[in-house]
């Protein structure tokens, strides 16, 4: 290095970077929250839905004693992990936050959570979709208060199936002599991908009758139940297999920009999926928005009735919070019960922006959502489908450790699709290895 | 006078000595006193002494990880490391302004972050949009998966490939050009050529450099994290313990098993001092031979 | 492993052992330009297409529309122009983080270099085993022991640990040890002038050409940094622009919506890279000195 160097681009980035750092130091950091009425309690608030950002604004446009700061801490997994860090650190949580159902029990087992039923929820259970208000409840205690749902249905491509003279499958043996004719059509197309989400491997496990989790977080906080490698799980897991090993059936994992594309592409002919996938569908096709359209998910036996649900998300106030009573009433009132859809309300963004699948009882007899129309679907109302679909949601429950358990599956799943694995063991394996995890921390392990 | 002058040498030095005492040795040994705890979701915290490093170097997860990265490394270095020499070399003799130019750009992926690098070649590996794919498939490989389980760890070290390569060469540029020339006028004068000089000359004086960059390369290897983590939505190759960092990470903070966490990140600390001390001291011996 | 010489120009007389390019070179050259060079030509190339077109047109060459005037638009008036703050952030951080690494490495390198006391060792090995920990290992309790002192999720999270830098004292003892003549410093000692002022007048402005290398690296360092501000900050309004992208990013795979997020996050790593490629290019010497000293160790 030269000891004697004035070059003029060597002072002029000198004085560039001493104004900067003076700026920097001399400049606040952060941004100051905008000014609202003093008397206002700030509710921070963690939510992932990018849609929020006007439900919020509606929100505040419209309340005077309390005003939300909210926060897109990340989707899902993302914030999770700044959960878990900071009920870890005893500081640093929001006042509200955004977790999905099968993650409730994860959390509610370090104990995070105030009970709002002490703040003015216990009186809503009537409100809210009975099988999910089971997953938000122990026993009296409120955890959390139900969001948005995913009711899966089978999204496809009306015009592919009509101009191929293919049926429309009903069943699962329907679907797959279905998918081994569209891959004779074209070796490029697959009537579906295995995307390895375990959150939707779980939901067609669920309307395969597989119920494989036992947990009362109130009556028996160390005593777990898991059972995954019964017949009712296999059955789903050997078949998706078997379409995968037999090449009918793609692998690429869902939400890639690659996937996407593939949806729009007519590479793949159906989404077996929740409520609000057709939002994620929406944004990514591009050419054959009007040529999809929802029937309800194939059945194992036919003329059966098993739904099966994927994801979906609740609002749940911190014990860190200062405002329990406020928390809990954001919690309730942010995305509230509406009678019609009107311009700006909350619902008309949730479901014409998100699909937010509103978990509210009395949807049914809701004659603005039941005739709601979206453009993915052309002129079909297919708000029915994923009405019936919710309605027929039994009970299900979830492991305090349901994020080990969804990796591990993730996991051997991805084994079984580099063909490490045969597919017949990866439940197997999930479950040696989720019991020996349970029992490492401290539970007892029931079937 | 005598005693005066230490004081205020250890002034000086104080603001250093505070910082590495609160940001290295302070969290190290809260980390270190974290791994000797076990904390499981019912039981509470308690003393465990070792167990949890010995879980570490049992765990199939922790060891499948550290596999995946020595492959990585024994793949990815050499290559990486004659590319960069071959490269230092040719630009050591050319000095055209096309080599300077080379040298430029080369060393240009050094200031783009590791995340906006991961990004862009997520979107440069795409099956849809990608140009990769779009020469593979014109030269008939239609099946090309940069994201396929089996393809991945190839892609990833593309990647690293195009981020520090020249990085590489220009460290060991800049040794070959400390090289002084008297070395070299015995054997110009004796007509040795280029290749004789660069093979026996220069790659022998800039040893020292070489055996630094695979060192440094072989650290940066092991602790794989950032690529893998953030392409893990295009793929169903990143596992829960696809590398030791990742495990690490996953274990603390989508599991809350900090305790565990700490120990598998200590364990793979330690891993990578016996490595890279074992690698020193071989080429140390080599270098005697 | 020792330092010798660092700084030290490159002898002169290398003009006997240069030799004309040949083909064979010069092709591999300009192939090895090409292939650097070809994910920022994308990137650029990217940030000029319509979402469309991102999706559909060949990916190194232009769309059918020019965009990207319409894409900085919209990156820098998303989500209320939080772009611009996260790129303020970076600012923020790295700069300050840079300056107080380097003055406290070039305090602490002329210490070790000027006055006798034992902890050079100490530093050398601190050097190569500070690379050696695991990014998990020191974040991780760092996370637990600054959110006890409430310092979490603010700006101070990520400057202070990043002042942190031994290899800069490092660099800048051996430049001292160097560059500084021990004589220089004992006449200004005779003249009665304070060790501080000595510092200060004498020493800093010598060691400039050091400070200005070692400000460099370390403010790449923090503005490439990507780990630390991904577990210490968890308001999207205090994020740098790494970890902003990325929640960009993550968002526009799930949740991908009505929004022209793909488009953002590549308009926006354009944007992200021109500072460091602009401040690298006018300023290579002083890059080429810091890898000169990190290359003869």
């Amino acid at each position: 290095m030269q000891k004697t160097l004035r070059s003029g681009s060597f002072k002029k980035a000198t004085a560039i970077f001493t104004t900067a750092a003076v700026a920097a130091l001399m400049g606040t950091f952060g941004v100051s929250a905008p000014a609202h009425a003093a008397s206002a309690v700030h509710v921070k608030v963690w939510a992932w839905y990018p849609n929020f950002k006007e439900v919020v604004a509606k929100y505040n446009a419209t309340h005077t004693d309390i005003q939300i700061d909210w926060t897109n801490a990340g989707a899902g997994g993302d914030e999770y992990t700044k959960l878990k860090t900071c009920i870890k650190a005893k500081s640093g949580c929001p006042d509200v936050a955004m977790i999905e159902f099968q993650t409730l029990p994860t959390f509610s087992i370090l104990n995070p959570f105030v009970d709002m039923g002490k703040y003015g929820a216990s009186n809503a259970d009537g409100r809210y979709a009975g099988w999910a208000w089971a997953q938000a409840t122990s026993g009296k205690v409120v955890n959390a208060i139900p969001v948005d749902g995913g009711p899966m249905a089978m999204l496809y491509r009306k015009d592919l199936f009509a101009a191929n003279n293919i049926k429309v499958p009903t069943t699962w043996a329907e679907y797959a002599s279905a998918a081994a004719a569209i891959h004779k059509l074209d070796a490029n197309q697959y009537i579906a991908t295995y995307g390895n989400d375990p959150g939707w491997a779980t939901g067609l496990m669920w309307q395969g009758g597989c119920l494989p989790y036992k947990y009362n977080g109130t009556a028996a906080k160390a005593t777990v139940g898991i059972n995954l490698n019964q017949a009712s799980c296999k059955k789903v897991l050997s078949y998706w297999g078997d379409l995968v090993s037999q090449g009918l059936v793609d692998t690429k994992p869902f939400f890639s920009t690659d996937a996407g594309a593939d949806f729009d592409t007519g590479k793949y002919w159906t989404w077996v999926a929740a409520g609000w996938t057709p939002g994620y569908l929406s944004g990514v096709l591009k050419t054959t928005t009007g040529k999809w359209a929802v029937a309800p998910t194939p059945q194992w036996t036919a003329g059966a009735d098993a739904q099966g649900d994927w994801g979906g998300s609740s609002f749940t106030v911190m014990n860190q919070t200062k405002h329990p009573k406020e928390a809990t009433s954001v919690a309730m009132n942010l995305y509230p019960p509406q009678k019609t859809i009107d311009a700006g309300s909350p619902w008309d963004i949730g479901l014409n922006s998100a699909f937010l699948y509103p978990l509210v009882t009395g949807v049914e007899s809701n004659a603005a959502f039941v005739n709601h129309t979206y453009p993915v679907f052309a002129d079909q109302q297919p708000n029915p489908i994923y009405i019936h679909a919710s309605k027929k949601l039994g009970a299900f429950q979830w492991t305090p450790f349901q994020d080990f358990i969804y990796s591990t599956l993730h996991d051997e799943t991805a084994q079984a699709i580099a063909k490490k694995e045969p597919w017949a063991s990866v439940l197997d394996n999930v479950q040696t290895k989720a019991v020996a995890y349970a029992k490492k921390q401290g539970f007892k392990v029931t079937a | 006078m005598k005693r005066r002058q230490v004081i205020i040498g250890w002034l000086f030095v104080l603001p250093f000595v505070l910082v590495v005492f609160f940001f290295l040795v302070l969290p190290l040994i809260y980390a270190g006193y974290l791994s000797s705890q076990a904390d499981s979701l019912v039981g509470g915290q308690h003393f465990v002494g070792l167990t949890n490093y010995i879980d570490t170097f049992k765990d199939p997860l922790f060891l499948e990880g550290l596999k995946r990265v020595a492959i990585y490394a024994a793949i990815s270095i050499p290559i990486m490391i004659s590319v960069s020499l071959t490269a230092a070399l040719t630009i050591d003799v050319i000095q055209t302004r096309l080599a300077r130019v080379f040298r430029l750009i080369a060393f240009m992926p050094y200031a783009v972050p590791g995340v906006v690098a991961a990004l862009m070649w997520g979107f440069l590996y795409s099956q849809q949009f990608g140009p990769i794919y779009w020469v593979a498939k014109r030269l008939g490989y239609p099946n090309l998966d940069m994201f396929a389980p089996n393809v991945f760890i190839y892609s990833i070290s593309g990647i690293a490939f195009w981020a520090w390569t020249g990085y590489n060469m220009i460290v060991l540029y800049s040794a070959l050009q400390g090289i002084s020339r008297e070395i070299y006028e015995a054997a110009i004068v004796d007509g040795a050529s280029q290749k004789q000089i660069a093979w026996r000359i220069k790659i022998p004086a800039i040893k020292g450099a070489i055996v630094l960059t695979v060192l440094f390369s072989l650290i940066g290897s092991m602790q794989l994290f950032t690529e893998p983590r953030i392409l893990s939505r295009y793929t169903n190759a990143v596992t829960l313990g696809y590398t030791p960092n990742i495990y690490a990470f996953n274990l603390a903070f989508n599991q809350s098993q900090f305790n565990y966490s700490a120990a598998v990140s200590f364990a793979l600390g330690l891993i990578v001092l016996v490595v890279s001390y074992g690698f020193l001291l071989r080429s140390r011996r080599m270098a005697d031979k | 492993m020792s330092l010798k010489t660092p700084f030290k120009r490159a002898s002169k007389g290398q003009k006997s052992l240069v030799v004309p390019s040949s083909k064979t070179a010069n092709t591999l050259m300009i192939v090895g330009i090409g292939y650097f060079m070809m994910p920022l030509i994308w990137v650029m190339l990217a940030s000029t297409k319509s979402k469309p077109d991102l999706f559909s047109t060949f990916s190194l060459w232009f769309g059918h529309s020019f965009k990207l005037f319409a894409n900085l638009h919209s990156l820098f008036t998303q989500d209320g122009g939080l772009y611009l703050i996260w790129i303020k952030n970076t600012a923020i951080y790295s700069i300050t983080s840079a300056i107080g690494a380097t003055l406290i490495s070039a305090m602490a390198g002329y210490s070790l270099a000027r006055f006798k006391f034992k902890g050079v060792v100490f530093l050398e090995s601190m050097v190569l085993g500070l690379i050696m920990v695991p990014a998990t290992a020191l974040v991780m309790p760092l996370y637990l022991m600054l959110s006890k002192v409430n310092v979490v999720n603010t700006p101070w999270a990520v400057i202070l640990p990043s002042l942190l830098n031994p290899f800069a004292a490092f660099l800048i003892r051996v430049y001292v040890l160097e560059s500084i003549p021990e004589e220089l410093i004992q006449a200004a000692r005779i003249d009665r002038a304070g060790e501080f002022r000595i510092f200060w007048q004498i020493v800093l402005p010598m060691l400039r050409p050091a400070l200005v290398t070692v400000f460099l690296f370390s403010l790449v360092a923090s503005w490439n940094n990507f780990f630390l501000p991904l577990v210490m900050l968890s308001d999207n309004h205090l994020y740098p622009v790494t970890v902003g992208l990325q929640a960009w990013f993550a968002q526009a795979s799930q949740e991908s919506g009505n929004s022209v997020l793909y488009n953002l996050v590549i308009t926006g790593a354009l944007v992200a890279v021109l500072p460091l490629i602009t401040s690298f290019l006018f300023l290579q010497r002083y890059w080429r000195g810091g890898i000169n000293a990190g290359a003869v160790k």
